[in-house]
């Protein structure tokens, strides 16, 4: 067991790190101030296969191993969180269920846009009364003739407002609807297809979170990946990926806010003496490079076994829940080492504390990542 | 088909590094290496060339095994392949030993090379050696502190800064150039590059006796260089303060600092002064 790095995972962090800090570095804070989606920053990301980061080389992507993925991940949060959650969206849950569950034509047709970042990838499952619960869904997807006709209404759609192809699940038989759920590609420009307003959140301000609205929205049959009936496998599988990129983003809020609260404790004076002399903000500071190695292991584990092959679901779920709780206890003890300062918007620390809290909700609540690992234990032991 | 090489070293990442006080080196195990800024304007340099000029980019480094990292990245970055010289024989080497070195391995790798591209310094021991003394063991002519490069078939035309002026200067191939940190501005690494440059590149790796290197003329034994001391310069601030009416302030200020402030505006105050 080796737990060094190796030459490949350091240089994709250097690299991406330093592309994150050059480019999103200078305007992460305005982003979060404006809730402006960085789309200069896109262009400068589509020729460095961002968009593509796990997709087969044969359709545009850097086919990069998963680990190299989380490593992305985690750089491009540390910087912005609110543009990392855009990638990871688009990859885990926009690409890879069509790189996984998409015909050859399918792939043809739908990644190479995407994975050129010129179509954004979205997913949406949740509804008003659809999130935690799949089997909740009202969109429908009738059958006529070869098309489907697609109506229904999509909340807290990440990258809704940047998106350019949405996978949407919708259920095809309103009598059945848990054997009947499909994952449907629309297409931004299909007609019957609207961005409803963008949401007013707490954090991921710079992430164009909205509803999605779908009207008479006729999509061909070609567009449902798998079976109708197949959506909730899909679903589940493309959210174990989706784990570990939620997973790998808190991981690098909490990296970002470590790190500031090691400069700042090392800076900032009182008794005269930098407080990091006290043993207060020491055992604060342990705690939180404690807790992020321990979620990063985590994480890489689940990575690892992803690569291999094997069955990661619970491992992912353990990483997301892990490294989740860690951004938000680790940025809650940022902004109390930075004091009143870190409760303005002047510091960092701030924005990394409102970033964190929804890591424990999006891609499956803390609630839900508990009940997949208890599932699996329950289901090994005895 | 035009054949560069760009001479590519692994610097600390961080310009604050512990060294070793017994031999004044770096303590280069402790820190992330990096390719030096003006090396990565080298290879930017010869990228662009190709883009225009077609050709091939051999990427080459001497250093610690670890230094494949920097070859990785260059051939991510677009270097159609790596040559690395790694020899714990050749380790504490000079200039004067590394540029030896590397002109056997360009001879040895890159028979027929047309362009030779440097970093103009490094920024871990800014010597500045390595590239003019390159140029001689290889017996071509060198430029260096370019900051921009046009190729014409057999002919590179080239601009520096020196001093107030702006020389531009034009060399028959091969040749050598060394470019300036600030000369490009340069590409990110690709991550699709990345990955291929870890899955499938070409790198060969050669040891001193594969360069036909005479032992005793390598490493700490074969440099005529002596490192005899290294020091973190301090730089003290002292603060002064000028008290009294604002008339009383400035003629005290330029009492004390006439000479510094005639020379930011190119002025000499003291002839200024009344009497």
């Amino acid at each position: 067991m080796d737990f060094n790095p190796c030459m490949k995972h350091k240089v994709v962090r250097k690299a991406v790190r330093m592309f994150a800090e050059a480019e999103l570095g200078p305007i992460a804070h305005d982003i979060d101030r404006d809730a402006r989606f960085p789309w200069e920053v896109v262009e400068k990301m589509r020729p460095l296969q961002f968009f593509g980061l796990q997709a087969p080389r044969a359709y545009g992507g850097a086919e990069m191993d998963s680990i190299s993925y989380a490593i992305a991940i985690e750089e491009v949060s540390r910087v912005s969180a609110a543009m990392g959650l855009c990638l990871t969206v688009h990859n885990s849950v926009g690409v890879y269920p069509i790189v996984r569950f998409g015909t050859e034509e399918q792939k043809r047709r739908f990644l190479p846009a995407m994975t050129r970042g010129e179509r954004i990838g979205a997913f949406c499952l949740t509804e008003a009364n659809a999130g935690s619960d799949a089997g909740g869904v009202e969109t429908t997807a009738v059958r006529d003739g070869s098309d489907f006709v697609l109506n229904g209404t999509k909340i807290f759609v990440t990258n809704g407002g940047c998106c350019g192809a949405a996978l949407i699940f919708a259920i095809t038989d309103p009598q059945n609807p848990q054997r009947s759920a499909g994952v449907f590609v629309v297409e931004k420009d299909t007609p019957g297809f609207t961005v409803g307003e963008i949401e007013d959140l707490c954090g991921m301000r710079a992430n164009p979170v909205s509803s999605l609205f779908l009207e008479e929205c006729r999509v061909p049959e070609t567009n449902l990946l798998g079976r109708p009936g197949d959506g909730i496998r899909i679903g589940l599988t493309a959210l174990d990926t989706g784990r570990i990129g939620v997973a790998a983003q808190a991981l690098g809020i909490a990296q970002a806010a470590f790190e500031d609260t090691v400069r700042y404790s090392k800076e900032r004076q009182q008794f005269r003496k930098p407080i990091s002399s006290f043993q207060t903000i020491q055992n604060y500071l342990a705690d939180m490079t404690t807790e992020i190695d321990a979620s990063r292991l985590l994480l890489y584990r689940a990575c690892a076994m992803k690569d291999s092959g094997r069955p990661f679901g619970a491992e992912a779920a353990m990483a997301k829940l892990y490294c989740s709780a860690t951004a938000t206890r680790v940025t809650n003890l940022a902004v109390q080492v930075h004091g009143g300062y870190g409760y303005s918007k002047e510091y960092d620390v701030e924005r990394y504390f409102r970033d964190a809290k929804v890591t424990e909700i999006y891609e499956g609540t803390s609630e839900i990542q508990r009940m997949v690992i208890a599932r699996a234990v329950l289901a090994q032991r005895t | 088909m035009l054949k560069m090489v760009v001479c590519i070293k692994q610097v600390p990442m961080v310009s604050e590094l512990p060294w070793d006080p017994a031999t004044g080196t770096l303590q280069r195990d402790l820190a992330e290496g990096m390719i030096n800024p003006a090396c990565r304007s080298a290879l930017e340099a010869a990228l662009r060339i190709r883009e225009t000029e077609g050709g091939e980019i051999t990427a080459i480094t001497m250093g610690p095994p670890m230094a494949e990292e920097v070859l990785r990245e260059a051939i991510a970055l677009g270097a159609d392949r790596g040559v690395l010289l790694t020899d714990r024989k050749m380790a504490g080497s000079d200039t004067s030993v590394t540029s030896c070195a590397l002109a056997r391995a360009i001879e040895r790798t890159c028979a027929g090379f047309d362009l030779v591209l440097c970093g103009f310094s490094t920024s871990d021991s800014e010597t500045a050696q390595v590239g003019p003394q390159l140029a001689e063991e290889l017996t071509i002519p060198g430029v260096a502190y370019v900051n921009s490069i046009e190729v014409a078939g057999r002919t590179v035309r080239m601009q520096r800064i020196s001093d107030d002026f702006l020389e531009t200067l034009e060399m028959d191939l091969p040749g050598l150039i060394t470019v300036t940190a600030d000369a490009d501005s340069q590409r990110h690494v690709p991550l699709g590059g990345l990955q291929r440059a870890f899955a499938e590149a070409d790198i060969a790796t050669l040891d001193a006796e594969a360069l036909g290197l005479d032992p005793e003329r390598i490493g700490v034994k074969g440099s005529a260089t002596r490192i005899l001391n290294v020091y973190s310069p301090t730089a003290a601030k002292k603060n002064l303060v000028l008290t009294g009416a604002p008339k009383r302030i400035v003629e005290q200020l330029f009492a004390r600092f006439d000479d510094k402030i005639g020379g930011a505006i190119g002025k000499d105050l003291k002839m200024d002064r009344k009497p």
